[in-house]
Parts: C-alpha cells; structure tokens; sequence
C-alpha cells in the first residue's frame, strides 16, 4: 500500500512512465514471488504482437506529410470544396483537421501544422478570435476516430479486436462529432457578414492539380484497408515509401539530408509509446494473474446492476483518466483490465474500443493537463486560461457526442 | 569544469546522437522495404518469406528500444506534466531531481535483468531467424536500459547542480 502511494506521488511529480510502470511490475513479481526477468521477457514480447508495424509506420508517415506543403495543399482543397457555404471556413478547418488526424495518429502535430494555416485565415474571415482559436484547439483531435489512426490500432493490437473492425465502427461516430461541431460553426457564424466566396470550378481544379500527387494516398489506403485488400500494417508500410517518394524525391519538399532528423522526431514519439506498451504487457498480466478485473467486478457489481449504469460509471472515469493521462498511454494500461469487465455488462468490444477513444479524445481538451490545450497555447501565444474558455464550447459538444456515443450502440456497431 | 572534458563530453554526445539517428534511419528504412517487398511478392509471385515477417518483427522492437534511448536524450518521455505546467521552473525543479533519479534506478534494475536474461538465451542456445543466436538480437535491451539509466542520472544530477548552484535560467533546449 506504502509503495502505491509512493509510485502515485512519483508519478504526479512527472517520473517517467514507463518507470512507474516497470516499478509496479516489479512489486507485483516480487509479491507473487515471480523471477523479475520476466518482466523484460514481457518486454520483449512486443516484438510477437500483431500489426505493431503500423504505428512507426503511420508515425513517420505522418511527420514527414506535415513537414511538407501537403498541410497548406489540404486546406486549399477543402476550401475549394466547401469554402462557398456559410461558415464554409469553419467546416473547412473541422474537415482538414480531422482528415489531418487521422493520417497522423493523435500527436498534437495537427495543431502545429493545420493551425498555422486555418487559424489566421479564419481571423481573416471575420470569425471571432475566441471562437477561432476553441475550434483549432479542439480539432487538433478529431480524426481519432477515422481510419487509420493510431490510437485505434493501439486499441485493436491490445484488445485483440479486429483492427478492420474498428475502422468501420468509427466512421459514424467520427462523424457524428464533425456534424455537431459544424453545426455549432455554422450557428457562430450566422452574424459573419463577410462575403461568400462563390464556388469556382477554377480553384477546385487548380487545388486538384495541386495536390494531384497527395490524391492517391486517402483512397489507396483507405480503400486498401477497408477492401480488406491490405492488412492495416501493409497499408503502412505502403503509406511510408509512397509519402517519402512524393515529398522527398519528386516534390522535394523535404531534403534528403533533413530526411534523418525527420525519422529521429518521429520515432521519439513512437519509442516513448512501445516502452510502455512494453513495461504494461508484464504489468496486466500480473494484474490478470492476480484476478484485479474479477475483484473490481465484485467489487462494482454491489451497486452497479445495469449496462447503463457501467457505462455511466466508466464515462466517468474515462473522462477524469483523460485529464491526467495521455491517449496511448491510458490504452495500453486500462484496456486489458475494464474489457472483462464490460464483457461482464454484455458491453460489445468493438463499441467500448469506440467509446474508449471517444471519451479519451475529451482527454486532449480537458483541464489541468489537456495537451492540445497547451500545444495552441504555446502555438498562439495565448494565455492557458484563455484557451480553456475559447475551447468550453467546443468541448461541451464533444461530451454530448460522446454521450449519444456510448448510449446509441448501434451507432458505432452499424457498419460492421 | 575544464574545457578539455567539456569539449570530450560535448564530442561523446554528438556522436551518441547521430549514431542513434543513424540506426534509426537504418532499421526504418529497413522495416519500410521489408513490408513493401513483402507486398509485392504477396500480390504479383503468391509468395512471401517468414522470416521477414519475423524480422519486421524484430525491427519493430529495436526501433522501440532505440526510440526509447533517443527520447531519454531528448527528454521525450511520457510524463504525468502537470506539476511543470503550474508550478514555476524553480519549484519544479526539485521534484524533477528526485523523479529523474528514481527512473535511472529503476532502468538500472531492468538493465540487469535483461542482462541476466541475455545469459540465459546464451546458456540455452535460443535462436531467432532460424539459425541466428537470439541473444544477438536481444543484446540491444539491456545496452539500452543502461543507457537510459545513465541519461536519467545526467537529468537528475544537472537538476540538482542548477538548484545548488541557484541558478534560475530556464533549460536549454535538449537535442
């Protein structure tokens, strides 16, 4: 119990994770009188995980996109697209973001890239600031959902759900949250009295041509993946070598000297989200040994009855995790312990996957320690305070969503 | 300190920074080709080798662990980072100091124990890859823990010279 408390206090002092982790494995173990070694041969074991390819490769892929000029091509695209309807700009950014995020799995890097270009061009077009920098802060996270984004693998290679699976039930959901957001815009935007742009076939071929090298990679991958014609680490893999050709040797975006560094960064990323993977494969499984699930069962079941009310409870605590751990991280350690359980509710795996991530999305936008809060506070150069508030709105959307989400199954479970 | 140690430190760290960039770009460029060779041989021949799988398997773990070298360098860890965020750089420090020793004590403990288990696949004659020694390939974890050992205790310690010290600069900015 003493030494409970003493990893909670080191870990809100900010030790590194995986060090916490690793130390209460290493409690565990030695409890149970299990040789320590073992935890490095559960380290190890990563390398026996299916499909675990796909997040280096979906990473790199992803920083090498928004070190190019394939943000601003994006956002010219979409505007083409939709830049003529009222509030077209807002639904712009809501679009480019989420398709953005989705490509690049869930590292803030949506912020840095997409917001440099969306958030002066909204201030341009007579949006108000605080509504300008709510909406580029809270959709520096909403791509989640889509394929092939990362926390959702994580989710499949962990859960052992099928990653195709979770692709299709995403959609919707995904969706659901960019309707009500763009509602939300479109309302804000109501007073603009800015002048629309007209639709121009002009623009929309000259964003078509140029971004004619980008076109193919959404739709070989996503067809790819949803065709059942790749397997999701194939698609990765296929993503990688196509980004580094276009951007590196025929766009020359990004020299081939600057090309380590790029892989460096990324890889930062990707290294600090496997260690933990890692050190917590041999943490659940002490936990599972160890009956903690059947435990926090019984020990729920005295005044939970209903799936309803699991589900309330878990939405609880998925939003107060979300506040204080990041995505990857809350995946790897809290899966493996509530999907007994929620099977126990007659919760279906895929839908928790989708309410899991949905409600950890929330996580990025929540006070004290929300990481896209303070990527556009740093980004914007805005005080934190202010950029809680400009994102309230924003985020008593998402919960919304998030709620119909976890009570609409058959939202999630639709497609598949 | 004297000049001549700092420019040899400042030496040792430029080159544990490009030879960690260095294998990076190694094992992901290898890890891109195997997979997309794979493909190819999968869609046009209906054929494909198991020990590629096997060894896009494996480059998946040493990017995992030279990752996690590289993020102890560059102090990319993922942190509960609160206390930085609300508590000025002065008072953050100190807990910081104490955070940072425990995680090389505690990447200590896991270097030694991957050590032990790398004696063991030696004593027990464990291949991978068919016929390659599997303590070849496992080699790289305790390597790496001790290597994040000694970065956290470099974290720790230039921590808690700067509190002794009184210095009230913020922190250059890591590699």
């Amino acid at each position: 119990m003493i030494f409970t408390v003493i990893l909670i206090l080191l870990a809100v002092f900010g030790a590194p994770l995986f060090t916490i982790i690793a130390a209460s494995a290493m409690l565990g173990y030695v409890k149970e009188e299990i040789d320590l070694m073992a935890i490095i041969i559960e380290v190890i074991g990563i390398s026996s995980l299916p499909f675990l390819s796909a997040i280096p490769l979906f990473t790199f892929a992803g920083y090498v996109l928004s070190e190019s000029n394939a943000p601003a091509r994006l956002v010219r695209l979409t505007r083409a697209l939709l830049g003529w309807m009222s509030g077209g700009l807002a639904l712009v950014a809501l679009a480019a973001c989420a398709f953005f995020t989705a490509f690049t799995g869930a590292s803030g890097v949506t912020i840095i890239a997409l917001g440099a270009i969306l958030y002066p061009a909204l201030q341009q077009d007579g949006y108000p600031d605080r509504f300008n920098l709510g909406l580029v802060t809270s959709a520096g996270s909403l791509g989640l959902l889509f394929a092939p984004s990362l926390p959702l693998i994580l989710y499949g290679v962990i859960s052992n759900v099928s990653i195709d699976d979770l692709f299709r039930a995403g959609i919707l959901p995904g969706m659901l949250m960019l309707v009500l957001l763009s509602g939300y815009s479109m309302w804000v935007s109501r007073r603009n009295k800015q002048e629309l742009r007209s639709f121009s076939f002009k623009e929309l071929g000259g964003a078509l041509r140029e971004s004619i090298w980008e076109l193919p990679l959404p739709i070989v991958v996503l067809g790819g993946i949803y065709s059942g014609f790749f397997a999701v680490s194939e698609a990765a893999a296929v993503t990688a070598l196509y980004v580094l050709i276009v951007e590196v040797l025929i766009l020359k975006e990004i020299k081939l000297s600057e090309l380590p560094q790029v892989m460096r960064d990324s890889m930062l990323l990707v290294g600090g989200i496997l260690i933990i993977l890692g050190v917590s494969l041999a943490s659940t499984n002490y936990m599972i040994d160890a009956g903690v699930p059947q435990r926090l069962l019984e020990y729920m079941s005295g005044f939970v009855s209903s799936p309803a009310s699991f589900l309330f409870l878990l939405l609880i605590f998925l939003l107060i995790l979300g506040a204080i751990l990041d995505i990857f991280s809350a995946i790897v350690l809290v899966v493996p312990l509530i999907l007994p359980i929620a099977a126990e509710y007659g919760i279906n795996e895929v839908h928790l996957g989708i309410v899991f991530l949905a409600s950890m999305q929330l996580g990025y936008l929540t006070p004290p320690v929300g990481l896209n809060l303070f990527i556009a506070s740093y980004r914007f150069d805005k005080p934190i305070m202010h950029v809680y508030s400009a994102t309230f709105p924003f985020l008593v959307i998402l919960l919304l969503s998030v709620l119909i989400i976890t009570y609409w199954p058959s939202l999630s479970l639709w497609l598949l | 300190m004297s000049g001549s140690v700092r420019d040899w430190i400042d030496r040792l760290e430029r080159w544990g920074t490009a030879a960690e960039n260095g294998v990076l770009v190694l094992l992901l460029t290898t890890m891109i080709l195997l997979a997309v060779g794979q493909i190819i041989l999968r869609l046009f021949f209906s054929i494909g080798f198991v020990w590629a799988d096997e060894l896009i398997s494996l480059t998946v773990l040493w990017v995992a662990i030279v990752a996690s070298v590289a993020a102890a360098r560059s102090d990319r860890h993922l942190r509960i980072d609160a206390l930085s965020h609300f508590v000025p750089e002065k008072y953050a420090r100190i807990p910081r100091v104490i955070v940072d020793a425990f995680a090389a004590g505690m990447c200590m403990f896991l270097a030694w124990h991957a050590f032990r288990y790398i004696q063991l696949l030696v004593e027990y004659e464990d291949t991978v890859l068919t016929d390659v020694p599997a303590w070849i390939a496992f080699a790289v974890v305790p390597i790496a823990f001790a290597l994040m050992a000694y970065r956290f205790m470099l974290l720790s310690g230039k921590g808690a010279l700067r509190i002794f010290s009184g210095d009230d600069s913020a922190e250059e900015d890591p590699a």
